[in-house]
């Protein structure tokens, strides 16, 4: 026992495990190349391993290659994406030289969490996408690459603005109150689900949400996606697998000489739908016939504004990557560093970014140490346009633009702005007279250290930060005529920071028997999660000019009393500890059996329920290997797979009760504070556990004349219990709501389809259809209460929700009065009278995606094609601006509001009026690409392309995209499909050119 | 793997584990105070503290919505008239004047959730070791935030601090509630400060107490009775104690002001009882003025023309005229705003939602498709000079003592001469006789729009009459509903009658 004595320290361990480092057997060195079978061109970052051994490495940009080649070993096998592995037996010579053929992606290798399967033993269900087929354009976040591109994934952007939000599901929405969004892990470091930045305050328009948290990542940066999709594949992140898991891996050096890159891109930006408003004249003649016998001389301004021109702009963006990257003796290394301004086709917003990244990997002690290293630096900058979530009936930017009356001018005859009162802004005014944006600084990085004890046995251990400064700066002059700015001018400064650790450590076991093939992980990781913020609010200032505002704010009079405050400051801390293990199995090649099992025990829970325990199982058989099989198939498996994985995204501690001081704010007058007091911000809960989802999956991995035509078939049920939900407290209490798991179930049932195509493989001519389609029915199960939710905002619409949560519906069912038409009067009339009845669902039932790509010589092209069907979508901008009433007290409309038959008195209250199909079909992106044949020896290859993103959408929904999603959570239940105002999408078209030395 | 092998790594493999448990994952809590011990005993707070917040929950009264609304939306003194696109709101305006909102009605489940939050807030107050004197205070608010609990809604939930959300609050009936608050206002009288009338009176004080007792015991008939919506039976000890409770508040040195406005403005100094630091009565005007009148209002609510009509001329609470002068809000009378409205500077407003033309108010409004200028608009606290919201005020405490008398309390002057001498100071002519309808009148002159309408229309039983606008005569709605998600959350809670 003398030995596990001095086994209880780190460094002790560590040392051991070097103690048992095996002696170098002799080797050999094996060179290549790996090239086109059809180009001939080298394939750059083709994988070469020795088969029965875990040396490998991998092709540099010629396609050379360099392997060490121990004794008695037999073989080399030869991948890359896209192309059919090769096996190549092993002679005498020390050349090897191979031409791989695509047509097949048999051999792709999927990121599977803690290790990574060849596709054709992947258990689980995965879908993985590498930067062949990401999508293109101006892409700022690394969801954007596979939007439409995965079945089952359906990737919405909440709206146009560059760098906004992104909501992703992975097979259907199944929380009520929690995350939604999947675990993102970066080059194995699991992200934090929070943002990293500030979301807008309240200046008197609404709030606004941060923007998407990922856009640190540079996209040029990323090799791959994986999708983990189904239970059995994400139980090995337990607690935070419940909504899938998306794993990036970024790109590495090749081998060889190293390789310089540099790609730019111009893009072309404008807004792809504007409203079909009235034009002065119009809008005169419709008022009056709305206010018969009032002479319009008080609504004329006398001019013919187009609004919408005064706010949008055609908007161009610009980005540089250069990369270099190489490798020598067991080692290789990338540096890039990339730069991106985009301009918002909304004037004065954009985003501008700079990345950094370093990932280098090198052996030691004999190849069995190998030591990796990922760093990622990005400095980002949000220009952010005043638009919010939830505008009140003066409206947000773009509220006021819809709205403002067309005959007034941007400028009176004083050429100042014309801002006629604080219930209708001057848009150009709310552009000019503010400033707000948020530079955010994020790092993230990780070190690992893998050792092979063993032949069979490594133990690798990862320490990884991710660690983020940002700060929001808003200034709204007080030349601006908005309620709570004018006269006094606003000041918000917003701080988040966010500080998260990991430390983990694993042995992966791996042993070829006779007729099997055993891989073990097991493992130990530990997480922490650091969240601060910190925000001030300032009014009253003595100066109208902005940038005094913000970088010498004692201009604000502090001598008032009421004019600055500190509105409050947070920390939390969280951490999450987790064991886990994962057994592979596969006997004689066909038989393929996962067991997976983690253990997270999380601060967000208290009591016996911190830890939880997420098992699951899976079975493949590929049939393929079987006799029987037809030969018309080059492929056949069928997988089944069930598990048990957990959602913990909720609020720090809500278990114990616990009080803080309230924040404070300012009056809108800026001469009274309130708030301050103590509060309570929990009360004792001891029973909230985790959420879990029991997903049961079912595969069919299929390939067909020589691997021309591969694809896959999956059914899934997900099972999700034990909401974590806001329900109300039964009263007396501290607080109106609190978190409950929830006795109900949210179930999405579903089908999705991969199917992969090589239509034409002939001569120097390539064609490849990608398709993919789902399938999916949500609904809500043993629930007795109901929720409201989805908000709508307006004039005249305060306390209106369009959505309710309750059994037998699907989530977010819209719960709306059935419009009828009007009568007589103009007034509405309801079908089953004035009450809310459930119509219609925000949830798509179908989502799909069609890719055409096309090789003909040096030119290459693809098409990609995005659609959903079976929703409908809510739509509060016409609710709350395209009416008669609005009309009629003086504001622009669309011009099918004019002879609508409304009264001007109908007070236009939520109904299936304003419901609309979401249906619809989108040309997302379509490329062109001509590689230039060189003579030349220095520059290896030289390309030129020009893409159209959103070229066109086919819908019948009325807005501006029928992609959208702004949040109208009440009381954090959150919404799904309403349109309020969004930033207006882009239609972009895009040239550049990528060269590689 | 050789077997030394297997031994070492299975050394590696414990040795790994024993280091790496390095958390026990107990919360690090670094930005609030733990009110929870082992067990889920309360730990004190600073009683402070804690009291200066439920001295800051009051401003949840000076919402235009919610508690406010309850009281008098739903009244015979206010409407709120959808305006085509505004005010509609899912018609939760319109169903309080109408009398048809349910247990789903939002204003009511907002109600209930605060008034029952801000009685825990004072329970945490009480455990967190008061001195007399916040213990007092603390026992005052809570009497205070309770009473409308028990008014509203004729059952009042009851929570400890140490009840997790595990436990189902038991629940008082209005008769348990009533004793349980005259109990914590009797026991807090010794210890609260006395003190007379400021306009910025917003602690508790032994005359605050004491109106309150006074208002109990005037509606205790109200909250004993066996059926919520009557008869009523008024016990004469119990006016008796209303006129002993109002001549302790004028003991204190309150009385009644010569100039009505004064009472809303920060140079009152006769009457205010009771007012709230937190918030301010800016909604009172936000509210009820027009878009393109100064301030800029919401436009919404206004009184209604047969409740304007109660009120003779040369009655200073009809109103004062504006006298545009240029000054900021010069333009904007008080009391009833009815005809031509002006700007500071004595030209009229024009009414940007009706072509321009001059903004002219109107005696008639209805509930729904109103145009901007319908109704009569109410102006008690004036933009260019308003004080704390005021909760409870002098006037009402004398007016109570008069109904006592009326309704068999025993004192040395009449419930006849009190009024008129109010009357009298008002600049109204006196009253030959008093009974029901002319007390009702008289406190509906004195006190519209403070809050509080609700209260005196349910103890006089005209609550289910009909006036303008509103045609239901439920008695039944004396009481408010329990809201459905406090039905669903306590199932102590039995839904009150007529709502089931």
């Amino acid at each position: 026992m003398k030995f596990l004595n001095t086994v209880t320290k780190g460094g002790a361990l560590i040392a051991l495990l070097l103690l048992f480092s095996n002696f170098a057997l002799a080797q050999r060195t094996v060179k290549g190349k790996v090239s086109d079978a059809e180009s001939g061109e080298g394939l750059i970052g083709a994988t070469v391993s020795v088969v029965g051994t875990t040396r490998g490495a991998s092709t540099d940009i010629d396609g050379n290659f360099s392997v060490e080649v121990p004794d008695g070993a037999t073989q080399l096998r030869f991948a890359y994406t896209g192309y059919a592995e090769q096996v190549v037996a092993l002679s005498a010579s020390n050349t090897v030289d191979v031409a791989l053929k695509p047509g097949t992606m048999l051999d792709e290798v999927v990121v599977i969490g803690y290790g990574s399967v060849r596709k054709t033993d992947a258990t689980g269900a995965v879908g993985s996408i590498t930067e062949k087929n990401f999508n293109k354009g101006v892409i700022v976040a690394p969801e954007q690459l596979l939007q439409g591109r995965v079945a089952g994934v359906q990737i919405t952007n909440s709206n146009g603005e560059p760098g906004g939000g992104i909501n992703v599901r992975i097979r259907g929405t199944s929380s009520v109150r929690s995350g939604n969004n999947p675990l993102f892990v970066v080059d194995g470091v699991p992200l934090a689900g929070g943002d990293t930045g500030s979301g807008g305050s309240d200046a008197g328009f609404g709030s606004s949400a941060a923007r998407n948290p990922l856009n640190f990542l540079n996209p040029a940066d990323i090799a791959s996606i994986d999708v983990l999709k189904d239970a059995s594949a994400t139980a090995i992140y337990g607690s935070r697998g419940a909504n899938g898991v998306v794993i990036i891996t970024t790109k590495k050096g090749g081998t060889g000489k190293g390789s310089l890159s540099y790609d730019y891109s111009l893009g072309i930006s404008t807004i792809s739908k504007k409203y079909d408003l009235l034009d002065a004249p119009a809008y005169l003649t419709a008022w009056s016939a709305l206010n018969p016998g009032s002479p319009t001389t008080g609504i004329d301004g006398k001019s013919n504004t187009d609004w919408q021109d005064q706010i949008f702009r055609t908007a161009l963006t610009n980005s540089h990557n250069i990369s270099y990257g190489g490798s020598s003796n067991g080692g290789d290394y990338r540096f890039s560093f990339g730069y991106q301004n985009q301009e918002g086709i909304v004037r004065e917003s954009g985003l501008t970014k700079y990345t950094a990244r370093f990932n280098g990997n090198k052996k030691f002690i004999n190849d069995k140490l190998t030591i990796g290293t990922q760093i990622t630096v990005a400095n980002n900058r949000d220009d952010n346009a005043p638009i919010s979530n939830n505008s009140g009936f003066q409206g947000d930017l773009l509220g006021a633009a819809l709205k403002a009356n067309p005959t007034d001018s941007v400028y009176g005859n004083n050429g100042k702005l014309k801002q006629i009162n604080i219930n209708e802004p001057n848009p150009v005014a709310m552009l000019e007279l503010s400033k707000d944006f948020t530079k955010t600084l994020r790092a993230l990085g990780n070190l690992s250290a893998e050792y092979s004890i063993t032949k069979n046995l490594s133990f690798k251990t990862v320490i990884g930060f991710d660690q983020s400064l940002s700060s929001r700066k808003a200034a709204y002059s007080r030349d601006l005529v908005v309620n709570s700015i004018n006269g006094k001018g606003r000041l918000f400064l917003n701080d988040v920071e966010t500080d998260n650790r990991l430390w983990e450590n694993y042995f992966t076991y791996t042993k070829s028997f006779n007729r099997a093939n055993l891989s073990a992980v097991l493992g130990y990781s530990y997480q922490n999660f650091e969240y601060v913020t910190r925000n001030f609010e300032m009014t009253n200032f003595k100066t109208s000019d902005l940038d005094i505002m913000l970088n010498n704010f004692a201009s604000s009079d502090q001598g008032k009393g009421t004019s600055v405050i500190g509105r409050n400051s947070s920390n939390t801390f969280d951490e999450l500890q987790s064991y886990f293990g994962r057994v592979n199995l596969g006997i004689a090649d066909k038989y393929l059996f996962t067991a997976t099992l983690r253990a997270d025990g999380s601060t967000r829970f208290g009591g016996d329920n911190k830890y939880g325990y997420f098992p699951a199982a899976a079975f493949k058989w590929r049939l393929i290997d079987e006799g029987f099989v037809p030969d018309v198939f080059s492929d056949l498996g069928l997988r089944i797979g069930y598990g048990v994985t957990g959602n913990q995204e909720i609020p720090y501690n809500l278990y114990q009760q616990r009080q803080r001081y309230n924040d404070w704010d300012i009056n809108d007058d800026g001469t009274q504070i309130n708030g301050g007091g103590i509060g309570d911000v929990t009360f004792n809960n001891p029973g909230l556990k985790w959420e879990s989802t029991t997903q049961l999956g079912l595969g069919i991995d299929f390939g067909f004349m020589d691997g021309r035509v591969t694809g896959s078939l999956d059914l899934y049920k997900k099972n999700t219990s034990d909401l974590l939900i806001l329900v109300t407290s039964a009263q007396p209490a501290p607080q109106p709501f609190f978190f409950t798991n929830l006795d109900a179930d949210v179930q999405n049932s579903g089908v999705e389809l991969s199917l992969n195509l090589v239509a034409v493989d002939k001569g120097n001519f390539r064609w490849n259809v990608l398709l993919n389609g789902a399938y999916n029915k949500n609904e809500v199960k043993r629930y007795g209460g109901l929720l409201n939710t989805g908000a709508i905002n307006g004039q005249g619409l305060s306390g209106a929700f369009a959505q309710r949560i309750a059994e037998g519906q699907p989530l977010f069912a819209f719960f709306v009065r059935d419009f009828a038409g009007f009568d007589n009067e103009g007034i509405s009339i309801y079908n089953d009278g004035d009450f809310q009845q459930f119509i219609g669902s925000p949830l798509p039932t179908v989502t799909a995606g069609l890719t055409n790509q096309f090789t003909i010589g040096n030119f290459d092209a693809s098409i990609f094609l995005n659609s959903q069907f079976g929703n409908k979508i809510y739509n509060n901008t016409a609710n709350a601006y395209f009416t008669a009433g609005a009309l009629g007290g003086g504001r622009n409309v669309t011009t099918d509001v004019p002879g609508n038959g409304e009264s001007r008195l109908n007070a236009p209250e939520v109904s299936t009026r304003f419901l609309e199909d979401g249906a619809f079909v989108r040309i997302q992106d379509v490329t062109l690409g001509y590689r230039v044949k060189l003579k030349s020896t220095s520059v290896s290859s030289l390309r030129f392309f020009i893409t159209g993103q959103n070229l066109a959408v086919f819908t019948n929904y009325s807005g501006q995209d029928p992609e959208v999603n702004i949040n109208k959570a009440i009381e954090g239940v959150p919404s799904a499909g309403i349109d309020y105002t969004p930033y207006p999408r882009a239609r972009t078209i895009l040239l550049g050119a990528s060269v590689s030395f | 793997m050789n077997y030394k092998t297997l031994k070492f790594s299975m050394f590696a493999l414990l040795g790994f584990f024993a280091i790496s448990a390095c958390t026990n994952l107990e919360p690090e809590i670094r930005d609030s105070q733990l009110r929870e011990g082992e067990g889920g005993v309360f730990v004190p707070g600073d009683p402070g503290e804690a009291l200066i917040s439920s001295y800051k929950d009051l401003g949840a009264f000076t919402d235009q919505a919610n508690i406010y609304s309850l009281y008098d939306h739903t009244s015979d003194e206010m409407i709120p008239p959808t305006r085509g696109t505004d005010w509609g709101d899912n018609g939760v305006w319109r169903t309080l004047h109408q009398h048809t909102w349910d247990p789903t009605h939002s204003f009511v489940v907002s109600s209930w959730n605060q008034l029952n939050q801000r009685v825990y807030r004072c329970n945490q107050v009480l455990a967190s070791n008061p001195n007399a004197q916040q213990k007092a205070e603390a026992k005052f608010l809570r009497a205070f935030f309770m009473f409308h609990v028990m008014d509203l809604f004729g059952q009042v939930p009851y929570r400890e601090v140490t009840e997790g959300v595990d436990v189902n609050p038991r629940v008082f009936t209005r008769a348990e509630a009533f004793d349980f608050i005259t109990r914590d206002l009797e026991e807090a009288l010794p210890d609260l400060p006395g003190g007379g009338p400021i306009a910025t009176n917003s602690k508790a004080t032994k005359a605050a107490a004491n109106a309150m007792l006074a208002r109990l015991y005037l509606n205790k008939a109200v909250y004993k009775a066996s059926n919520a919506a009557g008869p009523y039976t008024f016990d004469a000890a119990d006016m008796n104690k209303v006129i002993t409770y109002s001549d302790a508040v004028a003991a204190d040195g309150y009385s009644l002001a010569t100039n009505y406005f004064d009472n809303f403005s920060s140079s009152a100094n006769n009457e205010v009882i009771f007012t709230s630091a937190e918030g301010s009565p800016q909604n009172r005007w936000f509210m009820t003025l027009h878009y393109d009148q100064n301030p800029s209002g919401w436009n919404g609510f206004t009184t209604l023309a047969d409740f304007y009509d109660k009120f003779e001329a040369g009655d200073q609470r009809k109103g004062i005229a504006a006298t545009p002068n240029g000054a900021a809000f010069s333009g904007l009378g008080r009391g009833f705003l009815l005809g031509l409205q002006l700007k500071d500077n004595g030209d009229p407003v024009k009414n940007s939602r009706d072509a321009f033309k001059p903004l002219v108010f109107t005696r008639e409004v209805k509930i729904a498709g109103q145009s901007s200028e319908k109704g009569i608009r109410v102006i008690k606290y004036h933009p260019s000079n308003a004080g704390q919201y005021i909760f409870l005020r002098y006037a009402d405490v004398y007016l109570m003592k008069a109904e006592a008398i009326m309704r068999g309390g025993t004192a040395p002057v009449t419930a006849l001469s009190l009024v008129n001498d109010l009357r009298a100071l008002r600049g109204a002519t006196a009253l030959a006789a008093l009974n029901d309808a002319t007390m009702l009148d008289e406190r509906g002159r004195e006190l519209y729009w403070e809050g509080y309408r609700r209260v005196d229309q349910v103890r006089f039983g005209t609550w289910d009459d009909v006036w303008s606008e509103k045609s239901v005569t439920e008695s039944f709605r004396v009481l408010f509903p329990v809201p459905q998600q406090a039905l669903d959350s306590n199932p102590n809670l039995v839904q009150n009658d007529g709502y089931k």
